[in-house]
Order: structure tokens, then C-alpha cells, then sequence
């Protein structure tokens, strides 16, 4: 079988008019630069509609998303339960004065649903309730360092950046402590050097950084840190925002065996409605209250009535068992078309959130970005070295043309590479 | 604040080991040279790097180290050697009087020369052959700062510690190229083009490279247009801009 390749003519033009008054055209992850896209002929830039699994882009290719746009489709785009949810509510309110109701409905279904919850503090991104969990974790233990692991990303706000970033002061990230992921030993002595001084330790539930194949937690390892916390008075704060509900309703630290002091959701929680919500242990509850902290539209109620709907969808599909089956479905595809072209794909990660890399002997992934750059030309929508999302919406059909695509990219590899 | 020890690194380096591409690619400097001995004059910086540079059959090579040099110029302190690079300090041999007369009649003016070009009047860059040696000796003078910030700036080093291990391309198509090798955490830049990269960023052309150089557009807001080709370890080129933009910083 032969797929048409995409042409993306009216993405470039539009792209051409969006540099001229928006700074680098389409910027942070969903941009070509962040978005890795890798030669950026091979990629989409703009979308005109999406469905389900689907997006179209405005020359009218038709992509399955494996990037859910990162992450938040996570029953399908524009899931009618969802959405019937979302315009009830805009017909009677959205952004007011006071705020709706709803609000307390979800806090209480998210205390009923998620573990280690004994409250919900509502905003509307993820990188708002890292940076509330850090506030709140030094407003209680009136302490400044945070530790965190090498290859982190916690968001975008000038704590979670680096010396070196541009805009970053020193000062701002002078209190970051980094130790490597699944490392007891180093969080040991780092605590023991940093001896009541550090406020938090906060990572996400497995290592999903990029550029650099995921790594599930050791043994006993989330047991060990939970308890040395404990010990030692600091916060654990646990990072759930790309893989919440993906893996666990009831929190990711509840599926590796642990609970959290405090535990971040955004992406999932209400399937594209834009909504994010800090969780928390009852002792901190009066810590969190004592923060300052809002926005213009946090208590905006038409996110707070889909989330409660994508949350209940959730419950109904045991979705996190869904995803994981669908995601090895693809993922032992993928492997096999690769297998077949004498490749190998290397798959890491939860099932349910992938992270792809195709082997070469230089290791400069080059390779890999050939092949994901092939695949988009036909139509799947992978990225090349950030984790992917599975979403409800997925048929086994579509994972079906998605390996057939897959093994047509690395045929394609095969026949430009005869030296391999 | 500039640390005054990482630009007497780029002054050295970086900026007088230039002299060694000048004379490649401008007649001029090479007249300069032709028929004259071989000589070498040696940069001592208490505190900081040394090393000489060699002219020799028209051509310049620079080495690290002064123990072979017919002409050995001392610095007490870093600051000291910069301020001969912006004019304050007048340096004076502690070895060599006898070769004088070169400082004078021909590296002054081949250091003037190479200020002509990396500080160039905006008449003189309309010359299509004035633009391209000046925005390769840029290039060159660019690659060599990025690796003295990554292994002596405060900031730099930080940067440089996030970069795994392996080869850097970073280069204008039909134009120069560079190597920047990164390992435990140093990088060292090699004025050719790695035969391995682990990542490449290249530009499209030599107008690009320039504007990017003279801070009139980014790099990441480039890679969108596809002017810039970037790939490989893209972490690594990450790191690389960060440390593309601390040049400035010493440079500008």
C-alpha cells in the first residue's frame, strides 16, 4: 500500500502571516521550533477542524494525533458528553462575579476520585499549580530549597527554568537542588547536606523527559522517598500533569503505591476545557489558603461542568485500562514494522503515554527524526522526541493504518539509507 | 557583569585567533606577511590563557603556550590584556626587543585590519567580499567564544554541563563551518566541520548567519521559516543557543 504525502501549502503561507505579528509565528511546544519539527517542510503548522482522534490541518490533511495536543484530548476531540456538559453551563454561566457552584461539585468529585486529595485549588494551566505547589510548600515549612530531577520540566514560570535561560535572574533559581532520576542514594545525601532546609521534592510520577527514552520508577523507590520525606518534614509534590488520568483516576502516585503531600492535574482533567487544579493533603490546606493566588478566569464555570462530565466519562470506560491496551496494541505494531525493515524501535514509557526512539549507532536520532518526518507526510501525527498520548477515540483500525503507515516510513528509511 | 577573566579567553582566542582565518581570506593581511621571517609572538595573562601566534610564509596559526616565542607580551592581570584589546593598554615585550619593528609595522596593522572587519562600518559591508570575509571571520570569532563562555563563564558552564557528550556542526551552506566537541561538560571548537555530528545547525545563508549574529533576528524564531536546519541532538543546540546568546554579552 502507497499513502499520499501531504502538502502543506496554505499551512506555510498562513505560517509566513503569523511571523509577521506574532513572534516566532507559532511559539512554545506547539510551535516548530519547540515542537522539534524536524525538517519543518514535514510538518503541519495550522489546523482547521478536529474529531476524535483526528485533526485536520488547513490544507485538509487529515493526521491521527498521537500528541493529543499534548496531552489534553483525552476522550476525543470535541467528545459529545463533554461538550453537551460545557455549552449547558455557557448557557447559564461562565465568568462571574461570584462563581458557580460547580466548582464545589468538582473539588468534592475530585476529593471522592483522586487519592491523596483532601481538597482541589482551581486555575488554568499546569505550570499554575507547580508554581502554587512550590509557594505552598514553603509557606509551610518556611523553607526555600526545592530538589528536584535532572531532565524536569515543571512549566515555563521562571523557577522551573534554568541559569542560562533568557529572562531567568540567577537569584531565581538559586534555591533548585537536581539530582538524578530514580537515584535514592543522591536524594539522601542531598537531603542530609541540605539538612531543614528543603521545602519540597518535586517530580513527575515517571521519568517522561524528552529527548531521552522514559524510565519507570525502581523498585521501591517512590516508597523509600515518600518516606524519607515524611522523616524529614519536606513536601512531596507530585507532577501529574501530562500523565493524570492517564494512568490512574485516583492519581499516578496511587498507581506506583505512594500517596503525595500535593499532586498537580491539568491537560486531561477536562478533555481540552481549559482547566488545571492543585490537589492536596488536609495538613496543607491552611498553608494553600494563606497563599496569594488567582487569575481572571480560574473560577470560570463552563471548565469546571466539562471537567466533571470528562471525569465521570472516565470512571464509566475504566479509561486508564483502555489506554494502556490500545497503546500496546500500537506500540508492538510499531516495533514489528520497524523489526521488519531491520530497524530497531525502541519503546519506553507507560502505554498509555509512549515515548518512541529508533536506534542508530551514532545515537544523534537522526534516524528517528527521519522516520517520524515520514510518517507525518502520510498522515500520523507523531513528534519526534517528546512522550505521545493515547486517547479514548483511538479504533483498532485506527492503529492498524497507523503501523501500515510505520512500516512504509521505515521501508522508505530502508531504500535512502543502503548503508545501514 | 562581564567576568574578566572568560573575555581575556575570547580576546585571546576567540578574537586575535582570528588573525589566523584573516589572513586565509584577505589579500591584504597576507601581503603583509609574504616575504618577511617567520616570527611568533607570545600572549602571557596572569591568571588567565596564553599563547602565541606564528606567522609564518604569509599564513598565522595560534597554539597554546609560550615557551617558543621570539616576542613575549606579559599581562599582569586579565584586565590588563582586554584593555589591550580595546585600545587602553600599550603592551610592552618582556622578550624580544629586537622584533619591535614587527609589532609595529605589521601586526598593528594586521590587528587593525581584523578590526575593520569585526566592527565594520556599514558603507564597507554593501561590498559583497567585504561582507562575506567580515561575516566569516564573525562566524569563526563566534564558534571559538562559544567554547571559551562554556568552559569559563559562570553562567557558561552550567550551560556546557547540560550538553552531552559529542560533535556540534554548526555552519553557513556554501560558507564556513565549525566543530564545537563537547565532553564532560567543556566544549572545544575546531574550525572545520565535524566528519560525525551528533546534532547540526546550519544556516541557510551567509545574509542569515549575519543577522543572526548582529542580534536582528533569533534562532529559534528562524527554525520555523526554515532558514535555520536544525537536527540531531536537538538538547544539544538547546544549549548551544543559550550559549550563542552569552556571546553577545561579552561581544557586543
Amino acid at each position: 500500500m502507497s499513502f499520499k504525502i501531504n502538502k502543506y501549502d496554505k499551512s506555510r503561507k498562513a505560517f509566513e502571516r503569523a511571523e509577521k505579528v506574532i513572534p516566532s509565528g507559532v511559539y512554545g511546544h506547539l510551535g516548530p521550533a519547540e515542537g522539534c519539527f524536524i525538517p519543518v517542510e514535514a510538518f503541519p503548522i495550522f489546523a482547521e477542524k478536529a474529531e476524535g482522534t483526528y485533526f485536520w490541518d488547513v490544507d485538509g490533511n487529515r493526521f491521527i494525533d498521537y500528541m493529543c495536543a499534548y496531552g489534553p484530548n483525552i476522550l476525543g476531540y470535541g467528545d459529545k458528553d463533554v461538550n453537551a456538559a460545557a455549552f449547558e453551563q455557557s448557557k447559564i454561566a461562565d465568568c462571574t462575579t461570584s462563581p458557580s457552584f460547580k466548582m464545589v461539585e468538582l473539588a468534592e468529585l475530585l476529593v471522592d476520585t483522586v487519592k491523596s486529595a483532601d481538597w482541589a485549588f482551581f486555575a488554568k494551566n499546569g505550570g499554575d499549580t507547580t508554581t502554587l505547589a512550590i509557594m505552598t510548600a514553603r509557606a509551610a515549612t518556611r523553607r526555600k530549597k526545592i530538589v528536584f530531577v535532572s531532565g524536569f520540566y515543571h512549566g515555563v514560570a521562571p523557577w522551573t527554568q534554568k541559569l542560562g535561560y533568557p529572562g531567568v535572574m540567577e537569584e531565581e533559581v538559586a534555591n533548585n537542588l537536581y539530582i538524578p532520576w530514580n537515584d535514592f542514594e543522591a536524594f539522601e545525601k542531598i537531603v542530609d547536606e541540605n539538612e531543614g532546609e528543603i521545602a519540597a521534592f518535586i517530580a513527575t510520577p515517571y521519568m517522561h523527559g524528552n529527548f531521552q527514552d522514559n524510565e519507570l520508577p525502581a523498585d521501591g523507590y517512590w516508597q523509600k522517598v515518600r518516606k524519607l520525606c515524611t522523616q524529614k518534614g519536606i513536601v512531596l509534590i507530585v507532577d501529574d500533569v501530562r500523565c493524570g488520568w492517564r494512568l490512574d483516576l485516583a492519581g499516578s502516585d496511587h498507581y506506583y503505591g505512594f500517596e503525595a503531600d500535593l499532586i498537580c492535574f491539568c491537560k486531561a482533567l477536562a478533555n481540552g476545557w481549559n482547566l488545571s487544579a492543585l490537589c492536596g493533603k488536609d495538613w496543607l490546606k491552611s498553608a494553600v489558603s494563606g497563599v496569594t493566588y488567582t487569575g481572571s478566569y480560574w473560577l470560570s464555570a463552563v471548565p469546571f461542568a466539562a471537567a466533571i462530565a470528562c471525569i465521570n466519562k472516565m470512571k464509566k470506560l475504566n479509561l486508564p485500562e483502555v489506554l494502556r491496551k490500545k497503546g500496546l496494541m500500537l506500540t508492538d505494531g510499531l516495533r514489528i514494522a520497524a523489526a521488519n525493515n531491520g530497524f530497531n524501535l525502541v519503546v519506553s514509557g507507560e502505554p498509555a503515554l509512549f515515548y518512541l526512539r529508533t536506534a542508530d549507532k551514532d545515537n544523534n536520532l537522526m534516524l528517528h527524526q527521519e522516520w517520524v518526518a515520514e510518517c507525518v507526510k502520510r498522515g500520523v501525527f507523531f513528534t519526534n522526541h517528546h512522550n505521545h498520548f493515547m486517547n479514548a477515540a483511538m479504533t483498532d483500525e485506527d492503529i492498524k493504518f497507523t503501523i501500515e503507515v510505520a512500516e512504509e516510513a521505515y521501508r522508505v528509511l530502508r531504500k535512502n539509507h543502503p548503508e545501514l | 557583569m562581564v567576568d574578566q577573566r572568560t573575555l581575556a579567553y575570547i580576546n585571546l582566542y576567540a578574537v586575535l585567533g582570528t588573525l589566523e582565518n584573516l589572513c586565509e581570506l584577505d589579500p591584504a593581511a597576507d601581503a603583509l606577511l609574504t616575504n618577511k621571517k617567520p616570527i611568533s609572538i607570545g600572549f602571557e595573562i596572569k591568571g588567565g590563557p596564553s599563547a602565541t601566534l606564528t606567522f609564518k610564509n604569509g599564513r598565522c596559526r595560534m597554539e597554546q603556550g609560550v615557551e617558543d616565542c621570539d616576542v613575549k607580551l606579559p599581562f599582569s592581570s586579565c584586565e590588563k590584556f582586554n584593555g589591550l584589546l580595546d585600545g587602553t593598554v600599550t603592551p610592552v615585550p618582556s622578550k624580544g626587543f629586537a622584533h619591535i619593528k614587527f609589532l609595529l609595522k605589521e601586526f598593528t596593522p594586521l590587528t587593525d585590519l581584523l578590526a575593520k572587519y569585526m566592527r565594520p562600518n556599514p558603507e564597507d559591508l554593501k561590498d559583497e567580499e567585504f561582507f562575506r570575509i567580515s561575516t566569516t571571520l564573525m562566524f569563526y570569532t563566534i564558534a571559538v567564544a562559544i567554547a571559551q563562555i562554556a568552559n569559563n563563564d559562570k553562567v557558561g558552564k552550567f550551560t556546557a554541563n547540560l550538553i552531552v557528550d559529542g560533535d556540534i556542526e554548526m555552519s553557513i551552506v556554501n560558507g564556513p563551518a565549525a566543530t564545537l566537541r563537547a565532553k564532560n561538560g567543556r566544549i572545544v571548537a575546531l574550525k572545520r566541520a565535524p566528519e560525525n555530528p551528533r546534532a547540526i545547525m546550519r544556516f541557510e545563508s551567509i545574509q542569515l548567519a549575519r543577522d543572526l549574529f548582529d542580534g536582528k533576528i533569533n534562532a529559534v524564531a528562524t527554525i520555523g521559516t526554515g532558514k535555520i536546519t536544525m537536527k540531531g541532538m536537538i538538547s544539544m543546540l538547546d544549549n548551544l543557543n543559550r550559549l550563542l546568546d552569552r556571546v553577545a554579552f561579552y561581544l557586543a
